[in-house]
């Protein structure tokens, strides 16, 4: 009894320290915020801007992708002069795709006085700096985050990709055209980016009148199965089939397994397709037709702007860029663009610029404005892989989605 | 007399706790509440905090009980998506809608309570047929369960996207209604370290009340304790159950810190230093049996981890190390190694820390230093 | 029909996988007493292994298994080089869990050095056809000779494990250390010796495991071990851990039970059953379900 009372006494007094301790510190913190916004000054004669990407750790492709991408872009703008006469300097923190480890960098990033920032991959960690970097008052374009809530709430958030209801709403109108009133989802409930677009992709069919008559899923992106996913889809008689995965389960395992199930008919994907020809065992080749995805930009456009960066990036890093190198690089452009036009590196100013609805970024991931939210009103390719006959995989554009035909 | 000297105790523990406030409040005032204070200290002390309490609760199971949980982080995702949630669905009844005042102070104690009592309950349920089990079954079948936990949040209807929306399964709550911002953090950072105090101190009394000294007996020899009448089945599934609370109590402290949740931060293993592989880590290093130890050693598992993700100096290194540093698991993965060989019970061992005794102590240790010193003069003298 | 007939096919196809892994893990918990966590990441240094030789091997015209030799040696030198300097000392010094924590960092280890190394990296890797495609009819659906070669190769280690614990000198000596250590040291037994004779085994079986799941599965990664570790560990227990039939056993029943979820229950919910069934299992035979109930002695 006297120990419990004890603590009680113990509790009460580090209670109420705590409470004029707590409306202590909120009161000194107010007035300290007006002169907040000073801090991300640009520094002497470089333009620091930073970059928050997985690096390391199972999304580290991804990461990998968007710093070069940003290093490619960085370089060119270097050599041409820089922004507004200065140099600009990247820097790199990794945040393993998680949203603590994204915060803490974003945090860094902050303390440095840096003001623009290109991250992060995935929307689960994109997610963790949006609040406080309206708070903070710091710009953020984000390469590839897709889920639609990161732009909407804030108004320093922007992205060069569309958003996951843009991307369904492709895929409805696609399957729409084609003429298939009765469709199948394969989808994953363990990763946000496949429940995110199994979630746009079924909202905009149920917008288009086309009926999903079967949804099947896997638990997590190392499953190795689908033939059972697939074969339930043969008996529930459709022939589209959307599956939103990503390249490395794409290549080895559900198309081939797809096939071996008896399922003949349209696989549709979206941006996680991209680089799926590097894994495809050559035996599986043939199999791989009928496919059909969205994204960003197709490497073999023969645009001035894309072939220009395809061979700059293949120059400096021996290698074809992936979508997220290529988003990378043009958050880096667009930037550039915003700064430009503002007249200043201020963040704010920045911010402003970028609002401007009215404004046409050339991209290599297409041309686009913003709308009031942050995100780009674009098109997409829709992209078709073929069997080059020689256990490879090639990629062809089918069409192109204009932004204006989905309204 | 043994009642006055614990008194003694709880005093001394109660002004240096309270010291320790208002030289936090000076500093608070020092910096402004802004710049580094704001960006850099304010999170990591809530990053600690959850750790700190993530890494004590299992010590309670794995270091007092001396049973092997893998499955800790299940019990804080619980927690987390508990409290998220209770909070979002607040906010969307318009219970609060701005993040102040002392309805909010209430609704943010009552959902840290509920997550704890959520993540008990949880615990409640997986420990009566698993701690009939133990070594390596009980760790199989933990791990198991936290995987059935994360894997069945990531199937609930309602706790993905913008949460609470209809039909949206998902890995990720990307807003959750108590997710503080920047500035937010630094006004309730004392809820954080309140939250964390209480619950040591109740952690800290349970080890040494004489259910601590149950579950030690059970540790030494189950047959021996239950032929001594202990009741050694009630006493496992009482210690987790209640180990359980505090990781559910960790999880709501995380959904505070940060305004997005997803179910790969709470899984087995992943890139970060939060998972269910890492909190043993943390026990281990510390001392299994020592509270201190696991304070320490999450302390120090977090510096580290933040100083290599971010330190300025890490770049500064020559390629090689740097290079090593890419990939701080290599480090930590020796580092435990080596600790297992030379100190199998960890780093402090089954000490702990006492503000009472600690004149005492530094006096042992200096005899003992002393004691040394004179026997190594002697075995020289003599070779 | 042809849709239970399918399921059956893919739960055979995942359970020869589960059951040729579980052999490795039951073989060293066996003799040890040891969760080998690291063993899930043997496989994946042999599936490296094999990835990197098979240029070579097909360049002096063998056949493209054939790399299943190099992975055979890197493992079981990584096995054995795994027990020399970690478990070893442990074991001496420390008690049951935390030579169970030392496997664990040692998977941790493993998994990292593998990302660290710059011609593997992060990304995943995908193999090559290794065994030519084909498979024979049952109605509509193939049964892919792949997979009938895993279960063969399964149930061939199983007899020759068996053969080999039960009636060889070095086996018998395998399993008098597993009974009591000191005795077998007063029997003449070197322990150290028999206890590294079975990492070389156990990760040569680790090795074997790469090839046939990556000929059925070909992608790999550096996270593989822990992910696939898992079910295969899961099935050793389910069998019977320390038991060599058991083994396979729990494998097939593992595959079969992911399998008919995916098909008739619930298809994202395959895990979460799988781990139910183990927990039924084992809280009704806390042995496995072929192992025997044994009393502690006090």
């Amino acid at each position: 009894m006297k120990k419990l009372f004890c603590l009680l006494l113990a509790l009460c007094m580090v209670l109420s320290l705590a409470a004029c301790g707590g409306s202590g510190s909120s009161g000194s913190s107010a007035p300290a915020a007006a002169d907040g916004e000073e801090a991300p000054a640009a520094s002497g004669d470089t333009l620091k801007i930073g970059v928050i990407s997985p690096n390391t750790g199972n999304l580290a492709a991804y990461g990998t992708g968007i710093h070069t991408g940003a290093e490619l872009a960085v370089e060119e703008i270097n050599a041409a002069g820089g922004i507004l006469g200065q140099q600009v300097e990247l820097v790199e923190l990794d945040d393993r795709a998680d949203p603590t480890e994204c915060l803490n960098a974003f945090n860094n990033l902050v303390s440095q006085g840096i003001g623009l920032i290109i991250g992060s991959a995935t929307s689960g960690a994109t997610s963790a700096i949006t609040g406080p970097a309206n708070e903070e008052e710091v710009v953020i374009i984000a390469p590839t985050a897709t889920a639609d809530s990161i732009t909407t709430e804030d108004d320093y958030i922007f992205r060069v990709c569309y958003a996951d209801s843009a991307q369904g709403a492709i895929a409805a109108a696609y399957a729409k055209t084609a003429g298939y009133d009765k469709v199948g989802i394969v989808y994953c409930t363990g990763d946000v980016y496949s429940s995110g677009l199994k979630d746009s992709f079924s909202a905009a069919c149920a917008e288009q009148g086309i009926e999903v008559v079967a949804t099947e899923s896997s638990a997590a992106l190392t499953t190795t199965e689908y033939t059972n996913q697939f074969t339930a889809m043969v008996n529930a008689g459709v022939d589209f089939v959307y599956a939103p995965y990503y390249y490395d389960v794409i290549g080895p395992y559900v198309i081939p397994q797809a096939r071996a199930a008896g399922y003949d008919g349209v696989i549709m994907g979206a941006d996680g397709y991209d680089t799926t020809p590097d894994y495809v065992r050559e035996a599986d080749a043939p199999v791989f037709n009928n496919i059909y995805w969205t994204n960003h930009y197709f490497a073999g456009d023969t645009s001035e702007k894309v072939t220009s960066f395809v061979k700059a990036y293949k120059d400096k890093f021996g290698s074809e860029p992936s979508a997220f190198g290529a988003t990378g690089y043009d958050s880096v452009y667009v930037y550039k663009a915003a700064i430009e036009a503002a007249g200043s590196t201020e963040p704010s100013a920045v911010r402003d610029a970028l609002a401007d609805t009215s404004t046409v970024y050339e991209c290599v991931s297409g041309t686009f404005s913003f709308d009031v939210s942050g995100t780009p009103v674009k098109g997409a390719p829709v992209i078709t892989f073929k069997d080059n006959g020689d256990g490879t995989i090639g990629m062809e554009l089918v069409d192109v989605v204009e932004a204006t035909d989905l309204a | 007399m043994k009642n006055n000297k614990t008194a003694r105790g709880y005093l001394v523990n109660t002004l240096v706790i309270a010291a320790a406030f208002i030289l936090f409040q000076m500093l608070t005032g020092i910096f402004g509440g802004e710049g580094d204070f704001k960006l850099v200290l304010v999170p990591s002390l809530w990053q600690c905090c959850y750790l700190i309490l993530l890494a004590a609760s299992l010590n309670l199971v794995l270091g007092f009980l001396g049973q092997l949980s893998l499955g800790h982080c299940g019990f804080m995702a619980i927690g987390a998506y508990t409290a998220a949630l209770i909070s979002l669905a607040c906010e969307r009844a318009g219970v609060f809608t701005d993040k102040a005042g002392l309805v909010y102070i209430l609704i943010i104690f009552g959902c840290i309570i509920a997550a704890g009592l959520l993540a008990a309950v949880t615990g409640l349920l997986v420990g009566i047929p698993a701690l009939r089990l133990k070594g390596d079954y009980l760790a199989i079948i933990t791990l198991g369960f936290g995987m059935i936990i994360v894997n069945v949040i990531n199937n609930l209807p309602f706790c993905g996207q913008d949460g609470l929306s209809q039909g949206s399964a998902a890995a990720s709550l990307y807003k959750t209604g108590l997710g503080f911002g920047s500035k937010a953090k630094v006004t309730y950072l004392w809820i954080a370290l309140v939250v964390t105090i209480v619950c040591l101190t109740l952690m800290f009394m349970f080890v040494r009340s004489k259910y601590g000294r149950a579950i030690r007996a059970i540790k030494d020899d189950e047959i021996a304790a239950s032929a001594s009448g202990i009741n050694v089945s009630s006493y496992k599934v009482l210690t987790f159950t209640y180990s359980a609370f505090f990781a559910g109590v960790a999880g709501a402290l995380y959904a505070c810190a940060n305004s997005s949740l997803s179910t790969s931060s709470f899984a087995f293993t992943n890139a970060g230093i939060l998972n269910s592989t890492f909190v043993v880590v943390m026990v281990v290093l510390g001392g299994m049996g020592s509270l201190t130890g696991s304070i320490v050693a999450a302390v120090i598992m977090f510096f580290v981890n933040y100083q290599i993700a971010n330190g300025s100096w890490v770049a500064a290194l020559p390629p090689l190390i740097n290079g090593i540093f890419k990939y701080p698991m290599l480090v930590y993965a020796v580092v435990l190694v080596i600790v297992i060989i030379f100190r199998p019970r960890g780093i402090f061992g089954t000490y702990e820390f006492s503000l009472v005794r600690l004149p005492e102590d530094i006096k042992k240790a200096r005899a003992r230093r002393a004691a040394a010193k004179a026997e190594r003069k002697e075995a020289a003298s003599h070779g | 029909m042809s849709t239970f007939i399918q399921t059956v096919i893919v739960g055979l196809r995942l359970g020869s996988v589960y059951a040729l892994i579980a052999l490795g893990y039951t073989m060293v918990y066996g003799i040890i007493r040891l969760i080998n966590f690291a063993h899930g990441d043997f496989i994946m240094v042999g599936g490296y292994t094999i990835i990197f030789t098979v240029p070579l091997v097909l360049a002096l015209g063998l056949p493209a298994w054939a790399a299943v030799l190099a992975a055979i040696a890197v493992c079981a030198l990584v096995g054995m080089g795994t027990e020399i300097i970690a478990y070893r000392p442990v074991r001496k010094k420390g008690t049951n869990m935390s030579a169970l924590i030392t496997a664990i960092a040692m998977s941790l280890f493993l998994e990292n050095l593998a990302q660290a190394i710059p011609a593997i990296g992060p990304n995943p890797k995908v193999a090559n056809q290794i065994f030519a495609a084909g498979g024979f009819k049952i109605g509509s659906v193939t049964f892919e000779y792949t997979t009938v070669i895993t279960i063969v190769i399964s149930a061939v280690i199983m007899i020759v494990l068996y053969m080999f614990t039960q009636k060889t000198r070095l086996g018998r000596a395998m399993r008098c250390v597993s009974e009591d250590k000191s005795a077998a040291t007063l029997m003449g037994i070197n322990v150290n010796h028999t206890i590294i004779l079975t990492f070389a085994i156990g990760s040569a079986l680790a090795a074997v495991a790469a090839l046939m799941y990556m000929a059925q599965y070909p992608r790999i990664y550096t996270t593989l071990g822990s992910d696939l570790g898992i079910k295969a560990f899961v099935s050793a227990v389910l069998g019977g851990i320390g038991i060599i039939p058991g083994a396979v056993l729990g494998g097939f029943v593992v595959g079969l039970f992911e399998s008919f979820t995916t098909s008739y229950i619930s298809s994202s919910l395959a895990d979460a059953v799988v781990f139910l069934i183990l927990i039924v299992v084992l809280l009704l035979k806390p042995a496995g379900i072929m192992g025997k109930n044994v009393g502690e002695k006090v």
